[in-house]
């Protein structure tokens, strides 16, 4: 490796200095990967710290007093399983996490079509005003929810209904980002060519434009209910009561009051189901994607998908 | 037989462009037209618009007779080859090829035998379970053409099908294209930039420019008697040398300088004009030669081009001529600095209207760069 900079050393005397700050410009950047690594540990400390005492003998959540599923399940009273708070919380979260899934998706799917095909005045402000939620902080967006169904639409009121409305609204945003990607990469030409060879428009959808959009459907949906089921702030406006409460309400709360390690085993399970969301996503739209020409137009998919799950993860 | 098309008066306009301008045309069954031009002529937009996927700003297209102007693509009878190919990548390259016969309500063991005589036809028989993904670019151009075929249109419209391919494969489809097109007799509607794509396939070219026709004949015609600079200098290359052109004794007389060229043909356009003259077409004399048509020169660069040699004589008036010399295998006859007299066979001129001046942003228009996957 040294033979190789000795001649360009020679050839260039007044880059010597530089050139010597990094001897080998095409050897493995060492230093990189030691401050990457140290960044990720530091990172994850907290959580691994958190999770590590989900798993606690004791009713310490900062001493380690052996192992065990007590706080799960297997303690009557106080577990997540026989919690009632806690339980009530778990499933508050898992209902709202289902039902925006389920309205976002098809309803994200929809927008992301309409948009795709709508040409001419007033497309391209709407297009910006679909993705707004992405960028507006979620506070000022629940603190607009909040009036909006204290006032105008004080019919609905707080409580689940309006946590769901909530979430659709956001997530719809998600879902039209990862579809119009998907759309993008499909392209028109082959909407075009169904409808040549004789598909009426509602055919091109169904035969060809669904199937092709599969992967994009079911990232969707998980991701959705990944960000769903993270959700704090809209959840907490939008909340009327006990019954309402959600598994990042009930930790915040309990958090200052009497914590147990039964809140660090309910974010544990909240960690997981996230994760598990996220990585079946992922692993759909490889599956469904897969033998579609060239690496690029998938590998533009991911990068996508990633960077909206990355903008799930800030918000 | 069915696969007339006719085009009438047929605009289109995007934004403040005028995509297609008035454009009256007819192709007879049968026939492979191609329109050829430069990126952003209209040849696209006026391939779309024949086959439905966007709507007239004007005129009318009608199909055998019947004004197809308002119907949507799916109730058209035609077809379209893609220049992205357009495959269902989640349909295997048989249910790609059956795709379109349930909507001709053509099933079971018709359907079959149909699908497999179109892959036949293409060259593409075993391939049937493949996914479209899993087929080199040539393949899936044959996929396009065979889900197309397989409906038996009267009209098949081909966006440059052949532009993704590498130069060797597209040669080998040219070929192939062809001997498809005369064994089914169906009309042939191709959109190209490549001019030797059209010359070697087409029944007759429109060169397009700006919207409009330039020229449209057949490929002979078009590259022994263009109409325009701009026609002469897309198809092939072509020398350029501004004259004054008067009624002669036979054909037509030039003026250049104070030189004098006849041209045989007769009923050139007078006054101000432009004769032209294909680079191969120019012979090169030793200096001093005697006779009509002989212009002193002088070589100021000879490119080696391996089968031929571009030698490019600047004329005592000023002018450059490009002499298209092919390399018989004996020594080069002339170098730079040598003095030469070039002949302009008088049967080879031709006579374009318009002035010199026009003539050189003509000919630079038809030169500008196509830039990839547009037009």
């Amino acid at each position: 490796m040294t033979t190789t900079a000795a001649p360009t050393t020679s050839r260039a005397p007044a880059r010597t200095g530089r050139l010597r700050l990094r001897r080998d410009p095409w050897g493995h950047p060492r230093g990189l990967a030691i401050v990457t690594w140290i960044y990720i540990l530091w990172s994850l400390a907290p959580v691994l710290l958190a999770i590590r005492f989900a798993f606690n003998e004791g009713r310490s959540r900062s001493a380690a007093q052996g192992w065990s599923l007590r706080w799960f399940w297997q303690d009557p009273t106080l577990s997540v399983f026989h919690d009632p708070t806690l339980r009530s919380a778990l499933e508050q979260s898992l209902k709202l996490a289902g039902l925006a899934m389920l309205i976002a998706t098809p309803l994200g799917v929809g927008l992301a079509l309409g948009l795709q095909r709508w040409r001419g005045r007033g497309s391209g402000t709407t297009n910006r005003l679909t993705l707004l939620p992405l960028v507006t902080p979620e506070l000022v967006f629940a603190v607009g929810l909040f009036l909006l169904f204290t006032t105008a639409f004080s019919f609905i009121g707080l409580g689940t209904t309006a946590q769901v409305i909530g979430h659709v609204t956001f997530s719809v945003s998600f879902v039209v980002v990862i579809v119009r990607g998907r759309l993008q990469t499909i392209g028109g030409d082959i909407e075009e060519a169904a409808a040549d060879l004789g598909a009426p428009p509602w055919e091109v959808v169904r035969r060809v434009l669904l199937p092709l959009l599969l992967p994009a459907i079911a990232a969707s949906l998980l991701i959705v209910f990944a960000l769903s089921i993270d959700d704090f702030v809209v959840s907490q406006y939008l909340a009327s009561g006990a019954d309402t409460t959600t598994v990042p309400m009930r930790i915040y709360a309990q958090a200052r009051a009497a914590p147990t390690p039964a809140l660090n085993a309910l974010a544990t399970l909240m960690l997981a189901a996230t994760l598990l969301a996220l990585a079946l996503a992922y692993a759909v739209f490889r599956v469904l994607t897969r033998g579609e020409r060239g690496g690029r137009s998938a590998l533009g998919q991911l990068a996508s998908l990633e960077a909206t799950i990355d903008a799930g993860g800030t918000k | 037989m069915s696969g007339d098309i006719r085009l009438e008066e047929l605009t289109k306009i995007y934004g403040d462009v005028l995509a297609v301008d008035a454009i009256d045309l007819h192709i007879p069954p049968g026939e492979f037209f191609t329109m050829l031009g430069p990126s952003g002529c209209g040849k696209t937009s006026t391939l779309r618009l024949i086959a439905g996927f966007e709507r007239p700003d004007g005129g009318a297209v009608i199909l055998d007779g019947l004004d197809v102007s308002r119907t949507p693509p799916h109730k058209r009878n035609v077809n379209t080859v893609f220049q992205s190919y357009a495959l269902f990548p989640h349909r295997t390259v048989e249910q790609n090829v059956a795709f379109g016969l349930r909507y001709k309500r053509v099933g079971g063991d018709e359907a079959r035998r149909r699908v497999a005589d179109a892959m036949e036809l293409v060259r593409l028989g075993g391939m049937a379970d493949r996914r479209p993904g899993q087929l080199s670019g040539g393949q899936q151009q044959r996929v396009a053409l065979a889900r197309a075929l397989v409906l038996e249109p009267p009209v098949l419209l081909l966006d440059e099908p052949l532009g993704a391919l590498d130069a060797r494969l597209r040669v080998d489809l040219q070929v192939e294209l062809k001997r498809i097109q005369e064994q089914l007799a169906v009309t042939f509607v191709y959109v190209t930039h490549d001019q030797d794509e059209a010359l070697t396939m087409s029944d007759r070219v429109a060169v397009m420019r700006e919207g409009r026709i330039e020229q449209c004949a057949t490929p002979q015609e078009l590259y022994e008697e263009p109409a325009t600079a701009f026609v002469a200098n897309f198809l092939g290359a072509a020398n350029l040398i501004p004259v004054a052109s008067q009624p002669g004794v036979r054909g037509t007389e030039l003026a250049l300088g104070s030189f004098r060229l006849r041209c045989e043909a007769e009923g050139a356009p007078h006054g101000e004009a432009v004769a032209m003259i294909r680079p191969e077409y120019v012979r090169l004399e030793p200096h001093g030669a005697e006779g009509e048509n002989r212009l002193p020169g002088m070589v100021e660069e000879v490119v080696y081009l391996g089968f031929h040699q571009d030698v490019r004589v600047r004329l005592a008036t000023g002018a450059l001529v490009r002499a298209d010399v092919p390399n018989d295998g004996e020594a080069p006859e002339y170098q730079q600095g040598d003095a030469v007299a070039v002949h302009l066979r008088a049967r080879n001129l031709r006579v374009l209207a318009g002035d010199g001046e026009r003539a050189v942003q003509d000919a630079q228009a038809a030169a500008a760069p196509e830039p990839a996957g547009t037009a």
